[in-house]
């Protein structure tokens, strides 16, 4: 695990035991996908408004503490302070706001959202013959959506080559509507497609850097939960659960063997 | 009155580099001169109105003034959640124009009706809802709105009223003034019908093309009357009745599908909407004591 995304990791923990709410193991799931789109965007943390950056929008909103601290990471803001994690007045709420976190580029929660913003300022960015691009970052569970459908046709259709589409592949739909092959699918649709570890930093940034051919989709194969065992193990009971202190001292005991045996 | 949309906008857009027309494959033909005039800037993006709307979002977000149209129930009911979110919860304006009206397709039957979507848009936060009745309140309307970098909503027809009225965003109109004891409230076309009704009768007549945010000191000034709100759709009674206290009737769209077919006209006849069902229901309304 890099170690970078083994401190996210920790500090996504901490804010969880901290203030009392979840989403680890969907936030544990992006971790490399964020942060490797992040080192392979144009942005400035101390200047999150500055008119030449590139976008990110979190179209899986719930994966909200995971962006959190990804950024925090970034130096958009102090990693303590997501420990108000979805506190009353916080900033952090379990869904990202735009209007309140610096960095956040698009309110987002209900799924299937975020993709059709992200499709619109590419074209907006095309149309002003800009360089600026656009990532997204949608979830295996979103693809059921029909709206993710309508975006990325209309996407492909008007031919955005400065948008990128990561797909958390993370098989977390199993019990209900899992699309066992997203990556055939997104072809189908158009994109071009690429298909990675999710959990490998290298090979994630190999896959952002290379060259557009056309509305890119980023099939990452991730495991939910990744990182800590028992999360993987147990997503469905993890889902939306913060952990109590013993919890807490095992998840971060299993955090740090990962790591070990990486 | 779409005639009037394609042509100011084709103005606005001469002007200002930031217009967009979006169009979910309706009145492709009438945008031809548009579309060939700006390329880059008209797309006729395909039936999936859900994506319009988060599309025109994104371009909002980016400094643009998207101008998003087509058939009213499947760009306001259907995609009423991409409003809510992706236009009023993310300040990400842009200007939604619907076409069919309440009952324009009357033919086509209740797929294409929409008697709603001045009555759920109304309910969200930032929105600005516009009935415009004519072909010139749209020109007026449009022109003061479309840059404002919030979410707006013109319900357009294809039947605009003839009447000429001085219409400003936010402000509802005195059209009759008789000192009675009844007024009478509408919106839209059907201004026409409820003029045409009450001619001959002494009741006042409030006219309203903006249903949010609702002229709310124009209602004030007539609190002491008996409000009757003649509309053939919902919303507007609701609007009228956020001033409180009011004595509120309303003469409209029954709580059923219009599903006779026909023409709007015939519609507006089964539901008592045609000048002479009109009249009858304000004659007996301002016979009748409080």
């Amino acid at each position: 695990m890099h170690p970078d995304c083994k401190k996210i990791r920790h500090d996504i923990l901490i804010a969880s035991r901290a203030s009392g709410h979840g989403h680890i193991p969907t936030s544990f799931s992006i971790v490399e996908m964020l942060y490797a789109t992040y080192r392979s965007m144009k942005h400035d943390p101390a200047n999150p408004r500055s008119p030449d950056r590139d976008i990110f929008i979190l179209s899986k909103g719930h994966g909200a503490l995971g962006l959190y601290c990804v950024l925090a990471n970034a130096g958009y803001f102090p990693v303590e302070e997501v420990n108000t994690f979805g506190a009353y007045l916080s900033k952090y709420g379990c869904h990202p706001d735009r209007r309140k976190v610096p960095g956040v580029e698009a309110s987002t929660g209900s799924l299937g959202h975020g993709i059709g913003i992200a499709v619109g300022m590419a074209l907006a960015f095309k149309l002003q013959r800009s360089p600026r691009r656009v990532f997204t970052l949608i979830g295996d569970g979103e693809a059921n959506e029909g709206s993710t459908w309508e975006a990325i046709m209309v996407a492909v259709n008007v031919g955005l080559p400065n948008l990128t589409i990561l797909l958390d592949f993370n098989k977390s739909q199993v019990r209900s509507l899992q699309i066992p092959n997203p990556a055939e699918r997104l072809k189908a649709f158009g994109c071009d497609v690429h298909d990675v570890g999710g959990h490998d930093v290298a090979e994630l940034l190999a896959a952002l850097q290379a060259p557009a051919r056309g509305v890119k989709a980023i099939v990452a194969n991730t495991i939910k939960g990744y990182g800590c065992r028992t999360m993987e193990e147990n997503i469905f009971e993890w889902h939306r659960k913060s952990p109590d202190a013993a919890q807490y001292d095992a998840l971060l005991r299993e955090l740090d063997a990962e790591g070990a045996a990486a | 009155m779409r005639r009037q949309f394609k042509d100011t906008v084709t103005d606005l857009a001469g002007h200002d580099d930031r217009v967009v027309v979006i169009l979910g494959d309706i009145s492709h033909y009438l945008f031809s001169a548009f579309q060939e005039k700006h390329p880059s800037r008209f797309y006729n993006m395909g039936i999936c109105e859900n994506a319009l709307i988060s599309v025109s979002a994104g371009l909002s977000a980016q400094g643009f003034h998207p101008f998003v149209h087509t058939i009213a129930p499947f760009i306001t009911e259907r995609s009423l959640e991409q409003i809510k979110l992706d236009m009023c919860y993310n300040e990400f304006g842009g200007n939604i124009l619907s076409c069919g009206s309440s009952f324009d397709y009357a033919w086509d039957g209740a797929t294409h009706h929409c008697y709603g979507d001045l009555a759920i848009l109304r309910l969200l936060p930032g929105m600005e809802v516009i009935q415009p009745g004519s072909r010139q309140e749209l020109d007026v309307l449009l022109r003061s709105q479309y840059n404002n970098g919030r979410p707006t909503y013109f319900k357009l027809s294809d039947h605009p009223h003839a009447i000429d009225v001085d219409v400003r965003f936010g402000k509802g109109v005195v059209i009759k003034d008789a000192a009675s004891p009844l007024t009478v409230v509408t919106a839209g076309p059907l201004l026409a019908n409820v003029l045409e009704a009450c001619k001959d009768l002494s009741v006042n007549v409030l006219y309203f093309p903006t249903i949010k945010p609702i002229d709310k000191e124009l209602i004030a000034r007539y609190r002491d009357t008996r409000f009757l709100v003649v509309h053939d759709g919902f919303g507007l009674r609701e609007a009228i009745n956020e001033v409180p206290g009011l004595n509120t009737a309303y003469h409209g769209v029954p709580d059923a599908f219009c599903v006779w077919y026909g023409t709007v006209h015939d519609i507006r006849r089964e539901i008592g909407l045609d000048p002479a069902g009109i009249h009858s229901v304000v004659q007996q309304a301002a016979a009748s004591r409080r």
